[in-house]
C-alpha cells in the first residue's frame, strides 16, 4: 500500500429512510439539521468530516432510492465509491415492504465491493427492530440473518439487530469497532495488566470519535449493565457543548469521597477511563500512571504497520 | 441550547403545577416525562426506585434531544418505547413523586406558537392616488394553538381544528377570493402591458406620432391624463380643444384595422388565453419558480424609473388637508377605506406563509427574515407611491388624473416606460402560472383530496379562472377596485375574524381569556367588517 495518506472508507449504505443519518448522528454526535430529513436522499460527499479509528472516513450513501438520479450517479461513480473501502455497513429497515428490492441493491453493492475492495469487512444491520413485537424479534432476525449470510457468499457478513431505542445499536457498533482493531486481544491483555498494576476498579478504553467501548476490564461485578452507553451519551453531550465554544474535550476528573474517575486522551485513537475506588490514592499518582501507560500503548499501536489502517504515517 | 432553559419538570403535571405551561416545544413527544434518578450513585441502596431500562432510556432521550432542533420529531421516543403511563413517576426536587394521570395528553396545556407577521406582496406598478394618508397596517398577536403536533399546520388546518368543516371550507373560500382576485388583476395588467407594448412597436415601426392626440403636459417630460374629467362650464374647468375630446378613450383612436385587431379590452385579453391557458395546465410549477429573478429586476428598474422621472419633473406638492381644490386632492378624505381595502389584500400570503418558510435552513431566523421582507416591500411601495404622487405635474393636470396603473400616465412613445412594461409583462407571465398552481393545489386538495385528479378537472378550473380574468379585463378593468374588494373580503376572514376568534377561543379553553383582550379582539373583528362594508360606499 502506498504511503500517501490514502483514506480508507467506512461505507454506511442502505435504502433512503432506513435510518442511516440518525444512526450516524447518534453514534458520532453530529447535529442533524432539519433539512436533511426533508431532502430525502442523503448524498454524502467524500469530504465527510466524520473520521474515526485514525484515518477511517465515514461515507453515507443512499442505495436504491426513489431517485433515478441516485441510480445513475451510482452506476457512473461506482468504482470511485467502492474503492479503498475498509468496512461496508449496510442498513436494512426491518419494516421495509420491498424485501426483494432491498436484497437486490445489497447484492449489487457486494458485487462492487468484490470488484474494488475485496478485503473489506461487511456488516449488516437489521434496523428499527423496536417496531417489531418483542416476542417476534429473535425469529425475524434469525430469518434475515440466514438470508443475508446466504446472499453474501463468498464474502462473509456479520449481522446485528439494532434499534436506536435500546442498547442494541451501541453494542452493535461497539462490536464493529472491536473487529476493526487488529490487535485487540493484545490491547485487552495489556489493559488488564495496567488496571491491576494501578489497582483500578475498572478501566475502559473508548474509541475517540464515538466513545464506543473498545475494551474494558473490571475487577468486580458492577451493578449497571448500561453504564457504558450512559457514559458515552454524557460525554458526547459534553462534546457537543464544547464544540459550540470551539473548544475540544480533553480530559475530565470526577471525584467524591467514595471514588475517583479519570477520563483522558490515551492513544491517537482512544480515550481511557479509569475508576479508582480507593480515595486515598492521590490523583497525581493515577495521572502519572496513565501518562506512562500511554507511551506503552502507543507503541503497541505503532507496531502494526500502516496496512492495518489503524494508524497511518505520512512519509 | 433550549434544554438548559427547559423547566425541570415537564408540564404533564397534576393540579398543583398546571398553571405553568411550557413555552418551548409544543410537541407531545418531545415532552416525555423527565425523571431524576433519586438513588445514590455509590450507596448500596437495595431498593431500586427506578428501573434500569427507564434510567438508560432517560439518558438516551436527553442525548438525542441535543442532536436535533427542538421542534424536530425525528429522534423523539415513539409511544411503544416509553414506559406505560402507570409506570411513570415524576419526581420533584422537593422529594415528592407524582404519577402521570391518564394517557390523554392532548387536552392538557396548550402552548403558544409562532407569530403571524404581516407580509405584503404586490407585483405590479400601480398606485392609488386618492389617499395620501396611509392607514396603519395590522400587526398580529401570538396565536395559541393546542397541544397536538402542529409543526406542519397551515392556517386553514388551524381553522379546521377550531371551527370544524365550516372553518376549513370558509378559509378555503376566502383564500380563493384573494388568489383569484390577484389573478384577475394580473390578467387586466397583462392585457394593458401587452396592448401598450404592441402599440409602441406599431407606432415606432410606422412612425406614427400620437403626441398631439394625448392630453398632457407640454415639454420634454410628457405626462398625460388618459381619461380627463371634462366638465364644460363648471368651476375650475379645463379648456380643451375639441380634438382632445374626441381622443378620449384612445383605444378607438385608430380606426385602422390595427386598432381593430389590437384593442385593449376587446381582443388582447383573448390573445392572452392562447398564451397562458397552456401554461396554467402544467403539472408542476417549479419551472416557473426559476423566473423569480425577473421580479427583482422589474422592481429595481421601476424604482430607477420613478426616481428619474421625479427628478426630471420636480415636486408639485401642495397640502390642502381637508378642502378640495382644482388641481390637488385633500390629504384626508372620507374615501380612505379604498386604501385600507387595498392594504388588506397584502395579507393574503398569511394562508401559505408556513409552507413557504418551512424549508428555510435557519428556522430561528424566520421571524427576522419575514419582518425584513415586509419592511422592504412596504418601503418599496411607499417610495414609488410618494414619488409618483409628488412629482405628478399638477398645475396643468389634476392629481385626480393619476391612474391606478401609473405607467398609463406616460405617453405611449416613452421608451423607458416601454421597457418597464416589457419587463413586467414577462414577469407576470411567469408568476401567473404559479398563482394558478397555488389555487389548484388548494382547491383540488380540499375538494378531491388529490392535487391533480385528472387533466379535465384542471382544465375546467383553469377555464373558470381565465374566464373571470377575460371578463374583468373587458368590462371592468379597474384594478384599484378589484383589489380593494377582494382584499377587504379575504382580509375580513383571514386577517380579522379567524385569527381573532382562534385566539379568543384557545384562550378561553385555557381559561385565560381576560376581558380587555376579548374586547380588543372583538373590536378587531368589527374593524374588519367595517372595512368591508365601507368598500361599497366609497
Amino acid at each position: 500500500m502506498s504511503s500517501t495518506a490514502m483514506k480508507k472508507k467506512v461505507l454506511l449504505m442502505g435504502k433512503s429512510g432506513s435510518g442511516k443519518t440518525s444512526m450516524r448522528s447518534i453514534i458520532f454526535a453530529n447535529y442533524i439539521a432539519r433539512d436533511t430529513r426533508r431532502l430525502g436522499a442523503t448524498i454524502d460527499v467524500e469530504h465527510s468530516h466524520v473520521r474515526f479509528l485514525g484515518n477511517l472516513v465515514l461515507n453515507l450513501w443512499d442505495c436504491g432510492g426513489q431517485d433515478t438520479f441516485m441510480e445513475n450517479y451510482f452506476t457512473s461513480q461506482r468504482d470511485n465509491i467502492f474503492r479503498n473501502v475498509e468496512v461496508l455497513i449496510y442498513v436494512f429497515d426491518v419494516e421495509s415492504r420491498e424485501l426483494e428490492k432491498d436484497m437486490h441493491y445489497y447484492q449489487s453493492c457486494l458485487e462492487a465491493i468484490l470488484q474494488n475492495s475485496p478485503d473489506a469487512k461487511v456488516f449488516c444491520l437489521v434496523h428499527k427492530m423496536d417496531l417489531v413485537q418483542e416476542d417476534q424479534r429473535d425469529l425475524i432476525f434469525k430469518e434475515r440473518e440466514e438470508d443475508l449470510k446466504r446472499l453474501s457468499r463468498p464474502l462473509a457478513c456479520t449481522c446485528f439487530r439494532t434499534s436506536i431505542w435500546d442498547e442494541t445499536l451501541y453494542k452493535a457498533w461497539s462490536s464493529i469497532v472491536y473487529q476493526l482493531i487488529p490487535n485487540v486481544q493484545q490491547l485487552e491483555t495489556n489493559l488488564r495488566n495496567f488496571a491491576q498494576i494501578i489497582e483500578a476498579d475498572e478501566v475502559l478504553l473508548f474509541e475517540r470519535a464515538t466513545f464506543l467501548v473498545i475494551s474494558h476490564y473490571q475487577c468486580k461485578e458492577q451493578r449497571d449493565a448500561h453504564r457504558f452507553e450512559k457514559i458515552s451519551n454524557i460525554i458526547k453531550q459534553f462534546k457537543l457543548s464544547c464544540s459550540k465554544l470551539a473548544a475540544s474535550f480533553q480530559s475530565m476528573e470526577v471525584r467524591n469521597s467514595n471514588f475517583a474517575a479519570f477520563i483522558d486522551i490515551f492513544t491517537s485513537n482512544t480515550y481511557v477511563m479509569v475508576i479508582m475506588s480507593d480515595p486515598s490514592i492521590p490523583s497525581a499518582a493515577t495521572l502519572i500512571n496513565i501518562r506512562n501507560a500511554r507511551k506503552h500503548f502507543e507503541k503497541l499501536e505503532r507496531v502494526d504497520g500502516p496496512k492495518h489502517g489503524l494508524h497511518m504515517r505520512m512519509r | 441550547m433550549e434544554d438548559d432553559n427547559r423547566p425541570l419538570l415537564s408540564s404533564e403535571q397534576t393540579e398543583s403545577q398546571s398553571h405553568r405551561g411550557s413555552t418551548d416545544s409544543l410537541d407531545v413527544k418531545a415532552k416525555r416525562p423527565f425523571h431524576v434518578e433519586p438513588r445514590n450513585i455509590i450507596g448500596d441502596d437495595p431498593q431500586e426506585r427506578v428501573s434500569a431500562e427507564a434510567a438508560i432510556l432517560n439518558s438516551r432521550v436527553h442525548y438525542y434531544g441535543r442532536l436535533t432542533g427542538s421542534s424536530d420529531r425525528l429522534l423523539s421516543p415513539p409511544n411503544h418505547v416509553i414506559p406505560r403511563p402507570e409506570e411513570i413517576y415524576v419526581y420533584s426536587p422537593l422529594g415528592m413523586a407524582f404519577k402521570v394521570k391518564g394517557s390523554d395528553d392532548t387536552s392538557k396545556n396548550p402552548s403558544i406558537v409562532t407569530m403571524c407577521i404581516c407580509h405584503m406582496e404586490h407585483d405590479d406598478g400601480h398606485v392609488n392616488p386618492q389617499h395620501t394618508l396611509g392607514d396603519k397596517t395590522n400587526f398580529y398577536s401570538p396565536k395559541a394553538i393546542p397541544y397536538v403536533d402542529t409543526s406542519d399546520w397551515e392556517f386553514p388546518d388551524v381553522c379546521r381544528y377550531y371551527f370544524g368543516k365550516f372553518g376549513q371550507w370558509s378559509s378555503l373560500v376566502f383564500s380563493m377570493v384573494s388568489l383569484i382576485g390577484a389573478m384577475v388583476v394580473y390578467w387586466v395588467l397583462m392585457s394593458n402591458f401587452l396592448y401598450n407594448t404592441g402599440q409602441f412597436i406599431y407606432n415606432y415601426a410606422h412612425n406614427v406620432n400620437t403626441s398631439d392626440l394625448e392630453y398632457g403636459t407640454n415639454g420634454s417630460e410628457k405626462v398625460i391624463c388618459p381619461y380627463p374629467n371634462i366638465e364644460p362650464g363648471g368651476n375650475g374647468s379645463i379648456t380643451m380643444s375639441p380634438l382632445f375630446i374626441s381622443s378620449v378613450g384612445n383605444e378607438t383612436l385608430d380606426s385602422t384595422s390595427f386598432g381593430h385587431w389590437w384593442s385593449k379590452t376587446n381582443t388582447i385579453p383573448l390573445y392572452l388565453i392562447v398564451l397562458l391557458l397552456p401554461l396554467l395546465c402544467f403539472r408542476s410549477a417549479s419551472f416557473f419558480a426559476r423566473f423569480t429573478f425577473l421580479g427583482t429586476i422589474s422592481v429595481i428598474y421601476l424604482i430607477v424609473l420613478v426616481t428619474i422621472k421625479s427628478v426630471r419633473l420636480g415636486f408639485h406638492l401642495e397640502f390642502h388637508w381637508f378642502d378640495t381644490s382644482t388641481f390637488f386632492v385633500p390629504e384626508l378624505r372620507l374615501l380612505f377605506p379604498q386604501l385600507t381595502g387595498v392594504l388588506t389584500l397584502a395579507f393574503f400570503i398569511h394562508n401559505c406563509i408556513i409552507t413557504l418558510m418551512k424549508s428555510n435552513k435557519n428556522q430561528e431566523n424566520n421571524v427576522r427574515d419575514l419582518s425584513v421582507a415586509y419592511l422592504l416591500v412596504g418601503l418599496t411601495y411607499l417610495y414609488v407611491g410618494v414619488l409618483i404622487f409628488a412629482s405628478f405635474p399638477s398645475p396643468p393636470l389634476l392629481k385626480d388624473c393619476i391612474e391606478p396603473n401609473f405607467l398609463d400616465n406616460y405617453p405611449s412613445n416613452d421608451v423607458m416606460v416601454f421597457v418597464a412594461r416589457t419587463f413586467l409583462l414577462f414577469q407576470m407571465i411567469t408568476v401567473y402560472p404559479l398563482l394558478g398552481y397555488l389555487v389548484r393545489v388548494q382547491i383540488m386538495g380540499q375538494v378531491f383530496g388529490n392535487n391533480y385528479p385528472s387533466f379535465f378537472h384542471i382544465l375546467a378550473l383553469n377555464i373558470v379562472i381565465v374566464g373571470a380574468g377575460v371578463l374583468m379585463a373587458k368590462f371592468y378593468p379597474n384594478i384599484g377596485s378589484i383589489i380593494r374588494f377582494s382584499g377587504a373580503t379575504c382580509g375580513l376572514a383571514l386577517v380579522f375574524i379567524f385569527p381573532a376568534l382562534v385566539h379568543m377561543i384557545s384562550k378561553k379553553r385555557q381559561g385565560t381569556l381576560s376581558w380587555p383582550s376579548a374586547v380588543f379582539h372583538s373590536f378587531l373583528i368589527l374593524l374588519g367588517l367595517a372595512n368591508l362594508v365601507a368598500q361599497f360606499f366609497v
